[in-house]
């Protein structure tokens, strides 16, 4: 819990206000302190105690910091990390006494915040409000909107997740401040935006999709001229099913080109290996096949099909049924693969036929 | 790299546990057995941590129960099911009538506002109907985040099928 501590401190520190920095180191080596002096204490302590100083103050940061590793380090073990097993349904309506069941990690890590932040708050003289969204390691999202004043504080509010997208606005300035939890999003409220919990918290969420949507317009190639999410989440679609259709012609090739079933390593070459490492799809260059690509029949920006490929395509068909004719296939397998080849391409032309008749109209 | 790898090692063993148990001189179940026994080595490489995948995992489920079993049979126990979301059956002209009679007074671009998050709503369904389990996503950024992973699996998926054929036709044509 350490390192996870050590890790979004860099990032609490482009976050924080720039008018009480000073607060914030003071509140990290507080932090620091406390968890090497308390490293030891025992969740129900804690809660006593939180209950006894009568705040429910969850000052969290998280990061995207954890997103960002994710994808730096490649989509393999860490990223499991972030997803957690579990995806029921966070309409969170958490109460303070339900917030108190999460796993005793976190607890204490909640409990050490609390008790920092009723000190630092005696302190304080401004007026803020601030948004947290948080994420567990289970993946239970639960947002919680903290205002504060002076003297007092105020009860932490829970909502549910809002699906709605809606703008309220409100001429207020805003600040921000920090931290500590890991698994806390912070959100800074902007000039000219409202500073009601709901639409915070939905800004909140709407800033979560569109930054993963900036991931998936990344890995989804040809995305980056459409805009908008309703053409994004088109290519995506579009992209989705179309390697779903690699998956099935690919199978059935395999099933053609190999009577036994069986995927005996020692067929392939070590070409075959070094391929692998390096991600990339093979290509045979003697003998180009016919292969259900994405870009297969590209549509410019009016839509209009590009008719080159599509004699490229029929070239490739022919010279595929002359390799097919000259090894010892049956005569049956080179049929199969014809007409499966031959459909597919049919089943091309179809699709972009519509494409085209529905950017038409 | 190793995502291939340990894909194409857990294919392997689904297409061993498949070969005694079928007609060999089919083409079309030859075809099945490969493109399932894909499908759950894909799903099981995330061991059960994805909302796609366990979804992915029971509907092969449904198909041949045996296999799947025996190929997870290392890794973990029986996936849960989600709850299914409600999907709320509107009655459409009602709803087209009663939607017109509220935007009558609002201005024209509330109501393109309105018909752009239509159209992404529409847009949002539709991925839900592609990526396996996105009726039981309750959330959009669950959605985006399962649809991630998903596609990112299916591109390992591809490459090593790929490949494989790739190998199985050179291997041939020597």
């Amino acid at each position: 819990m350490l390192e996870g501590l050590v890790s979004p401190e860099s990032l609490s520190l482009s976050y924080a206000d720039m008018s009480v920095p000073e607060r914030l180191k003071w509140l990290q080596q507080l932090q620091q302190q406390e968890v090497l002096s308390q490293s030891s204490n025992d969740s129900p302590e804690l809660l006593q105690i939180l209950q006894f100083h009568g705040s429910n103050n969850d000052e969290l940061l998280q990061s995207t910091f954890s997103h960002f590793q994710m994808l730096g380090s490649g989509f393999g073990t860490n990223y499991n990390m972030g997803f957690g097993p579990s995806h029921e349904a966070m309409d969170g309506c958490i109460s303070r006494t339900g917030s108190c069941q999460i796993d005793p990690a976190d607890t204490m890590g909640v409990m050490l915040k609390n008790s920092e932040e009723n000190r630092a708050i005696s302190l304080k003289t401004k007026r803020k409000s601030e948004v947290k969204t948080r994420e567990q390691e289970k993946t239970e999202k639960k947002i919680k909107v903290e205002a504060e004043t002076e003297s007092n504080m105020k009860g932490k509010s829970n909502m549910s997740n809002k699906e709605a997208y809606s703008d309220t606005l409100k001429e207020t300035s805003k600040g921000a401040s920090e931290i500590q939890k890991l698994d806390y999003i912070h959100v800074r409220a902007r000039r000219g935006q409202a500073t009601d919990r709901h639409s915070l918290a939905e800004r909140a969420r709407r800033e979560k999709i569109s930054k993963k949507m900036k991931y998936l317009q990344d890995l989804v190639p040809g995305c980056n001229q459409v805009t908008g999410k309703a053409g994004t989440l088109d290519e995506i679609i579009n992209y989705v099913q179309s390697l779903q259709r690699q998956v099935e012609f690919l199978s059935m090739k395999l099933a053609v080109l190999n009577p036994e079933l069986d995927l005996s390593v020692e067929d392939l070459s070590v070409k075959q290996f070094q391929a692998y490492s390096s991600n990339l799809p093979v290509i045979v260059a003697s003998k180009p096949l016919i292969m259900v690509d994405v870009p297969l029949f590209p549509l410019d920006q009016q839509g209009s099909l590009d008719l080159s490929v599509i004699n490229l395509n029929q070239t490739t068909t022919i010279e595929a049924v002359r390799f097919y004719h000259s090894e010892n296939f049956s005569d049956y397998s080179k049929f199969l693969l014809l007409v499966w080849e031959v459909t597919c391409l049919l089943y091309l032309f179809a699709s972009a036929i519509y494409k085209l008749g529905n950017s038409v109209t | 790299s190793s995502m291939n790898e340990e894909f194409l090692k857990k294919w392997q063993m689904g297409l061993q546990i498949f070969s005694p148990s079928i007609d060999n001189t089919s083409v079309s179940e030859r075809k099945r057995a490969i493109k399932l026994s894909a499908d759950v080595a894909m799903a099981s490489l995330r061991k059960g941590t994805t909302c796609w995948s366990r979804a992915l995992i029971q509907k092969t489920a449904t198909e041949d129960n045996f296999l799947v079993r025996q190929m997870l049979s290392g890794i973990k126990e029986e996936p849960l099911i989600n709850k299914k979301l409600p999907k709320v059956m509107c009655h459409r002209k009602i709803v087209r009538r009663s939607k017109k009679i509220l935007m009558r007074r609002k201005s024209r671009s509330a109501m393109e506002e309105v018909a752009a998050k239509k159209l992404v709503k529409k847009k949002t369904q539709g991925l839900r109907n592609v990526v396996p389990g996105g009726e039981f996503m309750s959330s959009n950024v669950l959605l985006i985040q399962e649809t991630l992973d998903y596609i990112i699996s299916l591109q390992t998926q591809v490459n090593v099928m790929k490949s494989i054929v790739d190998a199985a036709e050179a291997g041939i044509e020597r």
